[in-house]
């Protein structure tokens, strides 16, 4: 099968793309009907139609269980552009985008049904050019990708025809340990090569998270400090201010280790600490990730108590209004210990980081949401401005992912006067101030990639299973309670005492954001 | 040439004015202050030095109206300069304001520096685009109407990037030439006329990112484009464009112009005055197979259609982009990046801008 750097390439291209093109496709969402393809997949399609992004053919079939007409799908999905997508809706490019739109009925357990689906792709293709290439979304729950896997092999739609591709792409979660995500990965490459398997994490679709390289590779300054010797610690915060919002059935089998550190900040922490790849493909920027994946000390048995806080929230005030703790939550069991906040200091054993602490934390209920890095330096010797008696603050360079996404760099000036003052200032870069454009959502660009055949923004199966490694061993001693207990915080604060002492150990402190 | 003197405090066109008036010397100065009295609810901005010139005292409020509009995506410290050369005496003044568009709690506010030069004095023009840049960022310099024989060669190397029209032109061949020759090394020259282009030329790739459309390519053997009055030249660089990256080589013969393909394949083009937007058609054909690019007037849209092709392909609709000159010089100064496309276009229809 041709594979995309295989084709011949359209000449006309050359300087309008700097990504490659994607290619004419059926893209067949299963769970069609679900919130996400409501709020995220159709209306990053819909954007993409609109900044004529999409490729020159493509049909979009929704799969799901319920009975209804192409018509009625259409109405459904309309409505939902029109409440999400971030360009308003055009009724003319609507009409036209929407009739590539198809519904299929079926139950995912249902063979026949992906046997009908196969026709309908076969018809689709004639009519409309998409040329045999299928890309499959699976977009129902995790307990539900066994059973399509199984029954797109089964079908004969994971194979695709000579010239044509079959791709997959998979939500997180990956797994809910190891095990079970060696099992699903297992379970998808018994039906798609790992080279035609995308497995989304949208925070590496946001414009910050790709600026994170930029920042560091296309800019001399930084680079050069970008290591132990200037670096004294890193900390990596995602704090929202929203509880479970009634996802308590997920949200209490997964817990912020699974739903929050072992995908996104763990792919934060290794964009900030891998080496500069040899070019920017996909492969070779995945490859200096699970380096970093594989320099992670793993923290087990009773250092898990001493390098890991979790925490679960407790009744509180949250902007202003009183808010129930999380075992109140609707629907929530009784007595769970599901950590809806961790902290933890990681270390990644390499020539680059040694003896640099990885502060990280994430937790629900916090004051207020927040994404982002900061690079803590090391206090200049105490030497020169001794005298004034002054404490100086270190350099921090702080990589905002999300709200109000930026770079800052905090430094020391003097106060102005006759009197040797030190005060630390602020360089603020903010995208929004900077660049008033608004930036595609991370969903218009992931899909692009996957139609392009370019897996450079998704995980790969050897990134995830290591950072399953990482947090299983963790979880582990948690659950045999050698990790320490659960400690609690009120909703509204910045986590648990015990989180404050994790990283006042180092001599640090963590960010007031 | 007094330049201190804030005596004379109107532009040109009496009861407008670009500005608060201030005295060229204390612009830096009065700036800092209408800062310091706006509080902190206003940031100042500025990711690149955009100088514009013109020769039109209408022209001044019609630029100020864009300058708003470009900083709220593009924050910008803009210097406006009008060169009134029938002046009878030389003489310069200066007005400064801000733009400011809402983000979130605070105001974001670019600053836009407007200069009236009278009298004819290069080294005038030269001298106020160099005090008033905002250091180490990029300057994007728009000369509006057609280039001057003579110049000061010193200001033309500061520019990073040279922005013209090229659909403004009296004499396009000329034209084209000084600006090559005037331009310094590394400033790259952006044709906002080539920038219209860029949802067309999109539009049209777009077909042949289909493997199955793309052996069409090198079949075509007709080019019929479809622009309004006033827009030969936009249609002659889509014209060159197809030819420079299909590797066409221009052949006259009698006064008879058409394009000779590597393979020896003759390709007729065809440039048809219409009504309506810059270019609203645009048809490739290859025998009886043609790929074909539409537009309405005021139409947002392309509709692209392929006929004849040996494949099924659903006709589909293109975003068309915008017509307003503000849209375009949002887009060229949303693109970065150098153009060798646009140079290698330009080479192959060079011998058709003067017929």
């Amino acid at each position: 099968m041709p594979t995309a750097s295989a084709m011949p390439t359209n000449p006309l291209r050359e300087g309008l793309l700097s990504r490659s093109a994607p290619e004419p496709c059926s893209l067949v969402i299963f769970g069609a009907t679900g919130d996400l393809t409501h709020r995220k997949l159709v209306p990053a399609l819909y954007n993409l139609a609109a900044d004529g992004n999409l490729p020159p053919s493509i049909s979009v079939v929704g799969f799901a269980r319920r009975e209804k007409s192409d018509e009625q799908f259409r109405t459904e999905l309309e409505t939902a552009a029109r409440k999400f997508s971030r360009q308003k809706i055009n009724d003319e490019l609507w009409n036209s985008f929407a009739s590539s739109i198809f519904y299929h009925q079926s139950e995912f357990t249902n063979l026949e049904g992906y046997e009908t689906l196969a026709k309908r792709l076969d018809e689709l293709d004639a009519q409309r050019g998409t040329r045999g290439n299928r890309l499959f979304y699976l977009s129902a729950g995790p307990d539900q990708f066994p059973i399509i896997l199984e029954n797109l092999r089964k079908s004969g739609l994971n194979k695709a025809t000579p010239g044509s591709w079959a791709r997959v792409i998979v939500e997180k979660p990956f797994g809910t340990d190891l095990p079970s995500a060696i099992e699903l990965n297992d379970m998808v490459q018994e039906a798609f090569a790992e080279a035609d398997t995308f497995r989304i994490d949208h925070y590496l679709g946001k414009e910050t998270a790709q600026n994170i390289m930029v920042l560091r590779f296309a800019n001399a300054i930084f680079e050069q400090l970008w290591n132990a010797r200037y670096v004294d610690h890193v900390q990596i915060t995602a704090s929202e201010p929203l509880g479970v919002e009634g996802r308590a059935g997920y949200y209490d089998k997964s817990g912020a280790m699974r739903d929050m550190v072992q995908n996104h900040l763990l792919q934060l922490l290794t964009l900030t600490a891998m080496e500069p790849p040899t070019d920017l493909s996909a492969d070779s920027i995945r490859d200096e990730k699970v380096k970093v994946l594989r320099s992670l000390r793993r923290i087990s048995g009773e250092e898990v108590a001493q390098y890991t806080v979790r925490a679960q929230y407790a009744a509180g005030s949250v902007n202003g209004k009183d808010v129930v703790g999380y075992l109140q939550e609707e629907k929530m069991p009784a007595g769970s210990e599901t950590e809806t906040y961790v902290a933890l200091e990681a270390h990644v054993d390499n020539w680059r980081w040694a003896g640099v602490p990885f502060f990280i934390r994430v937790g629900k209920r916090l004051p207020k949401g927040a994404t982002e890095i900061a690079l803590h330096f090391k206090s200049v010797p105490p030497v020169l401005f001794r005298q004034t008696g002054q404490a100086i603050d270190d350099n921090v360079l702080v990589i905002r992912i999300q709200p109000d996404e930026g770079v800052s760099l905090r430094m020391s000036a003097k106060l102005p006067g006759s009197s040797l003052r030190i005060e630390p200032v602020k360089m603020d870069f903010h995208y929004g101030t900077s660049f008033g454009k608004a930036t595609p959502e991370a969903y218009e660009r992931l899909l692009l990639d996957a139609m392009a055949g370019d897996a450079t923004l998704f995980a790969r199966r050897d990134e995830v299973e290591e950072a399953w490694k990482f947090v299983d061993a963790i979880r582990e001693a948690w659950d045999s309670g050698e990790g320490g207990k659960l400690a609690t915080y009120a909703a509204g604060t910045w986590g648990p005492n015990e989180a404050d002492d994790l990283v006042k150990r180092s001599g640090a402190a963590w960010r007031r954001l | 040439m007094n330049t201190d003197s804030i005596s004379n405090t109107e532009f040109a066109i009496p009861g407008f004015s670009p500005g608060l008036p201030v005295e060229i010397g204390r612009i830096e100065k009065d700036l800092g202050k209408l800062w310091e009295e706006s509080g902190e609810s206003k940031t100042r901005a500025s990711l690149i030095n955009l100088a514009i010139y013109t020769e039109s005292a209408e022209a001044v409020a019609k630029n100020t109206d864009l300058i708003a509009q470009i900083a709220s995506e593009h924050a910008c410290r803009a210097i406006l300069v009008y060169a009134n050369h029938s002046a009878p005496t030389r003489g310069a003044r200066a007005w400064i304001n801000a733009h400011c568009h809402a983000a979130g709690k605070r105001e974001i506010c670019s600053e836009q520096i407007t200069f009236q030069l009278d009298g004819d004095s290069p080294s005038a023009l030269t001298n106020v685009v160099f005090a008033h840049l905002d250091s180490d960022l990029p300057l994007c310099f728009w000369w509006q109407g057609q280039f001057p024989r003579q110049s000061d060669s010193r200001l033309w190397s500061w520019i990073d990037r040279l922005i013209f029209d090229s659909n403004e032109w009296d004499d396009p061949a000329g034209q084209f030439a000084l600006v090559r020759q005037i331009a310094g090394e590394r400033t790259v020259l952006c044709d906002l006329n080539w920038t219209r282009l860029l949802s067309l030329r999109s539009g049209l790739a777009h077909f042949f990112d289909n493997a199955c459309a793309l052996p069409y390519l090198q079949r075509i053997d007709r080019v019929e484009i479809a622009h309004a009055s006033g827009s030969r030249i936009s249609a002659l660089l889509l014209l060159g464009w197809l030819a420079g990256q299909l590797d066409w080589k221009l052949e006259s013969v009698l006064g008879r112009h058409a394009f000779r393909a590597a393979d020896g394949r003759e390709i007729a083009f065809d440039l048809v005055e219409t009504q309506g937007c810059c270019i609203s058609s645009c048809r490739l054909s290859a025998g009886e197979t043609s790929f074909h690019l539409e537009r309405a007037q005021n139409g947002e849209f392309f509709h692209a259609r392929m006929e004849g092709v040996s494949f099924e392909a659903a006709p589909q609709l293109l975003p068309a982009g915008r017509d307003r000159i503000t849209d375009i010089l949002l887009m060229e100064l949303g693109r970065g990046g150098k153009h060798p496309i646009f140079l290698k276009a330009l080479a192959a229809i060079e011998p058709l801008l003067a017929v």
